[in-house]
């Protein structure tokens, strides 16, 4: 085993291919062979996840439902069930915790690991990779996790994806940035379609080319992004795995079996992405600075309203309230086929807090929302429901499939 | 319209305006200048639909007419030609020559009655007040003021006039200003307006303390201001104030007087080291010291440490320190009056000779 490993730093990224599809395969064997995706039955819809064998007929994750139908005559959609995904999710991030104390999550399928100076003990990159690969295996009964190890975050990024599925890469910092030369602009972090866009325009095409450029050029033709595409194409990226990092939002998007247009209706899908985020916040023990509402109309058009909140919380009830509010700020008379509620500006609970004058914030509510999640805890997600939604008939509300996600792009706060 | 005039001349009532104009508009002639000339003056106003400035000049005036230009380019064009200029403006069919010297411009215009106008206020009440009395009021508190505050009655200042007496209140929700000043005015109805934000910062520049008695009209949902040659015309904000009353604490029971220079450097000093997000400083006060400490996330730390005349009940309060400081700045006396009760009250922070001036300041739960 070799130990002469001479890297600055051993980062680990490791993903799981094709999550929630695997997953179905995994407890139903049969789907292996057929093209599957992961996602409400309904034309409604989106693909959540699809398998490899789906995705070679052009379907994709966030693709609508029935656009993928279209693609794909043959294809298998099965409902999502996140309480398994997340029990599976649980068991790989143990496992990863043990190659580091220090392990950055980033979703139920991805984490960063920091192995530095780990290799008298577990070996070289090689040999890490190869055993983290076996273990997640054999620990959630064969899920395949690709891995891609480099001295930074980006380039062990780039490397997991670029092998996918069921791959294993490794990059030297000697080869780093020989290797990432000839790929192209948008897998550079934060190059959205228009960033790339705009690259190609100046003709940029590699990250070669970004490394090459002229830096105060490059500063006049992008901005202040310039420097930091620069650094990522010399492979450089002085993000550190943080498991204590704060996600910049979080969200709980609700796709709806049939368009909505009344405002108590939407109202009560926000009230569920409330429950849902109040109890992830109080969780994770953090507070929300603000409160973004997302609506879907049925010409997909997307629109935003948000709010910051006079005084961060945790508080369901607050979080609803808010988000009923920010209802009142959209366009009356248009249908809408999605609901989203977002949480951003987050903190940590026992941050400082600046009192407020007049807002003498939580009282009874946050005591409510705790025995809420102590019993549901105990007793499982929905065991406990307010007597308010006694009498909803929509039993629309049960059958949408709520999305939940946590944007955890790199925040400069603590 | 054709008039000749001397670049100063034009740049003054031009800069006095140009402050209302937006960066961005929601109608495209916002983003002009209305340009109205009579006999003998040049009258120029800007807009935001909101908040309107008119400022005159005299002027001998060729040709009259009322025409609307680019704003910005207007502005730009005088204040980069030389001092002492004289420019020579025409109305010639759709553009407007601007020359000087051997420089011309020919900027594109829209017609003055697009140009949306305030209409004249309806059954205003009218006052006098000294520019400078009005002026110290709202330095003194319009620092306090919310921005873009979910609860928009905050993002503007409170102006009561009662009874030769000018009250100005502004709180962003963590701290607040009072003011009270006497006038010479007396409304035949107490008058209670919340200004908005940008109406006050326009108002603090346009105020002249020197400048003798302002003009102030009221109506139902407008206010408007005559300093001089310069009228301010703004909507209200339509909203209701909290209670300022109920939160003055008037049961501290700490008192300290407090060198309002030594306490800045002190501040100013520990902020240094303060969480650069939350800005959180500990006041401590025991026998003869307060001691203000910070700290940050890079687990750095400083203290400072004051001799103060105090032998009470020892303390231990947090606050955001530019709060502190931002009424430090304000208080125009030597020493400031501190008045604190425990770490979850808020402060009061007045001038040593006066409590016609009061800051509160909730504390920091750090």
């Amino acid at each position: 085993m070799s130990t002469d490993c001479n890297w600055p730093n051993i980062i680990v990224h490791a993903d799981l291919d094709a999550f929630y599809a695997s997953a179905e395969i995994l407890d139903n064997p049969k789907l292996a062979e057929l093209p599957l995706v992961v996602g409400p039955r309904s034309n409604r819809g989106v693909v959540l996840t699809a398998n490899y064998i789906a995705r070679r007929y052009g379907v994709h994750s966030a693709m609508p439902m029935a656009e993928a139908l279209q693609r794909c005559p043959d294809l298998i959609a099965v409902p999502p069930r996140f309480e398994r995904y997340q029990e599976l999710s649980r068991l790989m991030m143990g496992v990863f915790h043990n190659y580091s104390p220090n392990v950055e999550a980033i979703s139920l399928d991805e984490a960063f690991l920091d192995c530095t100076g780990a290799t008298a003990l577990l070996g070289d990159p090689g040999t890490i990779g190869k055993s983290i690969r076996k273990e997640v295996a054999e620990h959630t009964g064969g899920l395949s996790v690709s891995v891609g190890i480099s001295s930074t975050k980006f380039v062990a990024k780039v490397a997991s994806g670029y092998c996918k599925p069921d791959g294993l890469t490794i990059v030297s910092p000697e080869e780093a940035v020989e290797w990432l030369d000839p790929m192209p602009v948008s897998t550079l972090w934060g190059a959205g379609p228009k960033t790339t866009r705009r690259f190609e325009q100046i003709g940029l095409y590699t990250i070669g080319d970004v490394r090459r450029a002229d830096s105060e050029w490059l500063s006049r033709m992008l901005g202040n992004q310039a420097i930091n595409f620069q650094r990522l194409s010399n492979a450089q990226d002085i993000r550190e795995v943080s498991s204590g990092r704060l996600s910049r939002s979080m969200g709980s998007d609700r796709t709806l079996n049939r368009d909505v247009s009344s405002k108590h209706e939407l109202a009560e899908h926000l009230r569920r992405s409330a429950e849902r985020l109040g109890s992830r916040l109080r969780r994770k023990s953090l507070l929300a600075g603000g409160v973004r509402v997302r609506l879907k109309t049925s010409r997909f058009e997307l629109l935003t309203r948000q709010l910051a909140l006079p005084q961060p919380t945790d508080v369901t009830d607050i979080l609803w309230q808010t988000a009923v509010g920010l209802l009142n700020r959209f366009e009356e008379g248009k249908t809408y086929r999605l609901v989203g509620l977002a949480v951003f500006d987050m903190q940590p609970s026992d941050a400082p807090i600046q009192k407020d004058l007049f807002n003498d914030n939580g009282g009874d509510n946050g005591k409510l929302d705790r025995v809420i999640d102590a019993v549901e805890e105990k007793y499982g997600t929905g065991s406990l429901i307010r007597a308010s939604r006694l009498g909803d008939k929509s039993a629309v509300i049960d059958q949408s499939v709520t999305l939940d996600s946590t944007d955890e792009t790199l925040s400069d706060e603590n | 319209m054709k008039f000749s005039i001397e670049r100063e001349d034009f740049l003054k009532p031009l800069q006095t305006v140009i402050g209302a104009v937006e960066r961005k508009q929601t109608m495209p002639v916002l983003g002009n200048l209305l340009l109205e000339a009579d006999e003998s003056s040049l009258t120029i106003t800007a807009s935001d639909s909101e908040i309107e400035l008119t400022s005159s000049v005299e002027v001998s005036i060729d040709q009259k007419g009322a025409i609307t230009v680019p704003a910005r380019k207007l502005v730009d064009i005088c204040r980069s030609l030389p001092e002492q200029s004289r420019i020579d403006v025409e109305l010639s069919g759709e553009q407007l020559k601007v020359k000087s010297g051997r420089t011309r411009f020919s900027l594109s215009t829209m017609a003055a009655n697009l140009f949306p106008r305030t209409d004249p206020l309806e059954q205003a009440q009218s006052i006098e007040i000294e520019q400078l009395v009005l002026s110290q009021a709202v330095r003194a508190t319009a620092f306090s003021m919310a921005q873009q505050d979910v609860r928009f009655y905050l993002n503007g200042l409170l102006m009561e006039i009662s009874e030769e007496r000018l009250c100005c209140v502004a709180t962003d929700g963590h701290r607040l200003a009072y003011s009270e000043c006497a006038t010479a005015a007396i409304p035949d109805e107490p008058i209670r307006a919340i200004v908005p934000r940008k109406t006050v910062l326009e108002l603090s520049r346009l105020l002249n303390p020197e400048g003798g008695a302002a003009k102030v009209a009221l109506s139902k949902n407008f206010l408007q201001i005559t300093m001089g040659d310069s009228i301010l015309t703004s909507k209200l904000i339509d909203g209701t104030f909290p209670d300022y009353n109920r939160v003055i604490p008037i049961d501290g029971n700490k008192e300290l007087l407090l060198d309002r220079e030594l306490l800045r450097g002190t501040l100013q000093r520990a902020a240094i080291l303060s969480s650069e997000k939350y800005r959180g400083v500990r006041l401590a006060i025991d026998d003869k010291v307060l001691t203000v400490s910070s700290n940050n996330p890079e687990r750095e730390e400083a203290v400072d440490e004051l001799e103060i005349d105090y032998s009470g009940d020892s303390a231990e309060i947090g606050f955001n320190v530019n709060y502190l400081l931002d009424v430090l700045n304000a208080i125009d006396t030597d020493n400031a009056r501190l008045l604190l009760k425990d770490s979850n009250s808020s402060a009061l922070v007045m001038p040593e000779t006066a409590d016609t001036t009061k800051y509160v300041i909730m504390p920091m739960r750090l």
